[in-house]
């Protein structure tokens, strides 16, 4: 795959999306399901395109990081959901860059068949932006670890049999340090999921309570007090995704349905404020285009790619701002108009919301330009 | 055709000769000593910039040019505005494009500046506004807003169906200049049965050009009182800490920079179009898309630094004053952003790909 050209290569994901794709979870709503996303996983899955940055010995399609941006691009244009994907996207590379062999041996293929589904344990209720500071701890008690405390913010929880958890090893250490990273079964004993709907009335979440849960020694990944220095590490170039601006766009496509569904599409004062959406996008994109052309020469995006991540979020809203405001009373319902879930502006404007807050909420992104681009004093 | 490697290569060597002139550390003595004076630039810098080929930089080679690219020109024109220079050089340049051979020795060598007189009304990037006349070998009518008019030997005059080359000193020429914010002017020239000669031609293509150097003035005008501001941030104490540690004005900060890298991307991507797309409504759409993204992130990136240089930057002695009030005479200079965000509405029809 790697040696075909980026237009070649970019036609034939095209295709095979095309004809692949199951229609009825197109452009999804909500974040969905396992029983409702498992058919695409498991169809990327039998065509060997479940894993793209792994390692074709580990199973994975060793693209290139160019070639997988084309091939988020097409599943994005398609409006293709994103999968329950953390196995794929961390706990398979943190195995290929820190586990065991019997690690590896054991997890991966399970990622790969989609019989392991994963959640993240990372944040908690008083450890959010701050999560060096999280206190779920697991403590060696014979050739066991035994954990305790609460995570929360845990995606898909009720959906995972696995969940990958940042627990503290060592109490007296700097708190970067004293960190481990286990994986543990869901259905330890000890282990309480409890949902937590959100603000668009959807299970995503949920609270994950630890009540001495007991694990082998073989749940620990890495050295005892190294599991926060390899969970940052994961994230490489793949930070430019959530800059990516098909987000905000998928959103413009919509207000222009609705605009002209509502009869304001001609309006002066509506196309101006469109136009300037419009290129803001645009703009956008030429600036995702200079990271992308970055990570196509083999570069990791530096700390300047948290621009991304700040002006794609509060444009997506703004966007679902401008919905609101020509939909008027019709956005107070609480369903689609006509049942058409291309004309939701209550849906799109609510789902908007925590994308300003998640992956490191827009202000720890600002903290982070201020700090390591404009290396402004602490 | 030019690889990419020979472009970066021209681009960087276009930069590297701007900082004789247009230096990014310079003090900007000689811009505040020009400001407010007749004709508010430096002939002998004029004619030092002419010898470097900057005039005739996107002139051809058979024309005596140098032949190269909007890239190129716009890597130049962002030198200048970190720098602030005064000399009309987009302006110039836009004329010198439209000028026969014959004419142009004498221009681009620096003897004689001539400038282009396009605009009838405030507000308006009509170029075929059609209210000044030529007949008979002479012109008459009324053209406004031509930056630094007050050092213009003659203009290049756009009429119905082409142009007229109008001296300054003819009979009927008159010529009225305004002082501008940035203390350089801008003249209103009343053309009356002036004689002139006529020029076979179409100032579209220069006008786009202008606009596009235009808006990577602007980027270099934002992204050095930027640099300013950051440096001010780190050596200002007060409550006995830097400033810079106050996170209200770091999160300010942010956001300048991301207006700055998105007006820098935008311009980047937009003078690339100019030197390969064939198809002139993506060129002209995206020459709109920069010029309003530069006329706004610049007017947002100057007002932001003069906040946080606090009461000192409410002072013509300090330095972000100099850079907002320049900002002010070119966001609106070549279509402000808004005329931009409707010609881009008109050119790049919404696309039905979602």
């Amino acid at each position: 795959m790697n040696e075909l050209s980026d237009e070649d290569f970019r036609l034939i994901v095209r295709e095979w999306v095309a004809a692949n794709y199951p229609p009825e979870i197109r452009n999804p709503l909500k974040r969905l399901h396992w029983n409702e996303c498992k058919s695409w996983y498991f169809k990327l899955a039998e065509k060997g395109w479940l894993c793209p940055g792994w390692p074709v010995e580990h199973g994975g399609m060793g693209l290139s990081p160019g070639k997988q941006l084309i091939m988020l691009d097409e599943f994005e244009r398609h409006g293709c959901a994103r999968t329950i994907d953390q196995g794929v996207l961390m706990v398979g590379p943190l195995l290929i860059a820190h586990g065991t062999a019997e690690q590896r041996a054991f997890f991966l293929p399970k990622v790969l068949t989609g019989e392991h589904v994963w959640c993240q344990g990372y944040s908690e209720p008083n450890a959010g932006s701050d999560l060096a500071s999280l206190r779920t701890v697991a403590e060696r008690d014979g050739d066991d670890y035994v954990i305790n405390g609460q995570k929360i913010w845990t995606s898909m929880a009720m959906d995972a049999n696995w969940i990958y958890v940042l627990a503290r090893t060592d109490k007296k250490a700097k708190k970067q340090e004293g960190i481990g990273f286990f994986l543990v079964p869901m259905d330890t004993p000890g282990i309480t999921v409890r949902p937590l709907t959100t603000l668009d009335l959807n299970e995503e979440f949920a609270e994950t309570f630890f009540d001495n849960v007991r694990v082998p020694a073989s749940a620990l990944v890495g050295l005892p007090n190294k599991g926060w220095s390899m969970a940052k590490a994961l994230l490489g170039f793949e930070r430019i995704f959530v800059g990516s601006p098909k987000q905000s766009a998928y959103a413009l496509a919509r207000l222009r349905d609705l605009a002209e569904w509502i009869g304001v599409w001609d309006d002066l004062a509506f196309q101006a404020v469109f136009t300037q959406h419009r290129e803001d996008v645009d703009d956008l994109t030429d600036l995702y285009e200079v990271y992308v052309e970055q990570v196509r020469g083999g570069e990791v995006p530096g700390p300047d790619v948290s621009m991304l991540k700040i002006y794609q979020t509060e444009l997506y809203q703004r966007v679902t701002e401008t919905m609101l405001d020509i939909a008027g009373d019709r956005s107070a319902m609480l369903e689609p108009m006509e049942g058409n879930r291309a004309l939701n502006p209550a849906g799109l404007f609510l789902q908007s919301r925590p994308s300003t807050i998640y992956s490191g909420t827009n202000e720890i992104q600002r903290n982070i330009l201020s700090k390591n681009v404009l290396e402004l004093p602490s | 055709m030019t690889t990419a490697e020979d472009r970066g290569e021209s681009l960087r060597m276009i930069r590297d000769s701007a900082a004789g002139i247009a230096s990014r550390n310079s003090d900007l003595k000689r811009i505040r000593a020009l400001r407010f004076t007749e004709p508010g630039f430096d002939r002998a810098v004029w004619r030092e910039m002419c010898e470097m080929g900057w005039l005739g930089l996107l002139v051809s080679e058979d024309q005596g040019g140098s032949g190269l690219g909007v890239q190129e020109f716009c890597a130049l024109t962002e030198e200048l505005g970190a720098a602030l220079i005064p000399e009309p050089l987009i302006a110039a340049a836009m004329a010198a494009r439209l000028l026969p051979f014959d004419a142009l020795p004498d221009v681009l060598s620096g003897e004689r500046i001539v400038l282009p007189a396009w605009q009838e009304k405030p507000l308006s990037i009509d170029l075929a506004a059609g209210g000044t006349v030529f007949a008979n070998g002479r012109v008459t009518g009324k053209k406004m807003f031509v930056p630094m008019a007050a050092g213009a030997d003659a203009f290049v005059v756009t009429v119905p169906g082409g142009l007229a080359l109008v001296e300054r000193d003819a009979a009927g020429v008159h010529l009225e200049c305004q002082t501008t914010q940035d203390g350089g002017n801008s003249g209103t020239l009343t053309l009356n049965n002036v004689q002139a000669t006529w020029i076979d031609g179409d100032p579209d293509l220069a006008f786009e050009t202008a606009c596009m150097a235009t808006s990577a003035y602007l980027l270099g005008v934002m992204d050095r009182v930027f640099g300013i501001t950051m440096d001010y941030l780190k050596t200002r104490e007060q409550f006995g800490r830097k400033i810079g540690s106050f996170q209200a004005l770091q999160h300010r900060s942010a956001d300048l920079k991301i207006q700055v890298s998105l007006a820098r991307a935008t311009v980047n991507a937009a003078a690339k179009a100019q030197d390969e797309s064939d198809n002139v409504s993506v060129r002209k759409a995206a020459v709109s898309r920069a010029k309003a993204r530069a006329s706004d992130a610049a007017s947002i990136v100057t007002r932001g630094c003069i906040q946080l240089h606090g009461g000192i930057g409410y002072t013509d002695a300090a330095d972000p004053g100099l850079f907002l009030r320049k900002t002010m005479v070119l966001a609106p200079a070549y279509g402000a952003a808004a005329l931009h965000r409707a010609r881009f509405r008109d050119l790049a029809p919404v696309g039905d790909e979602d």
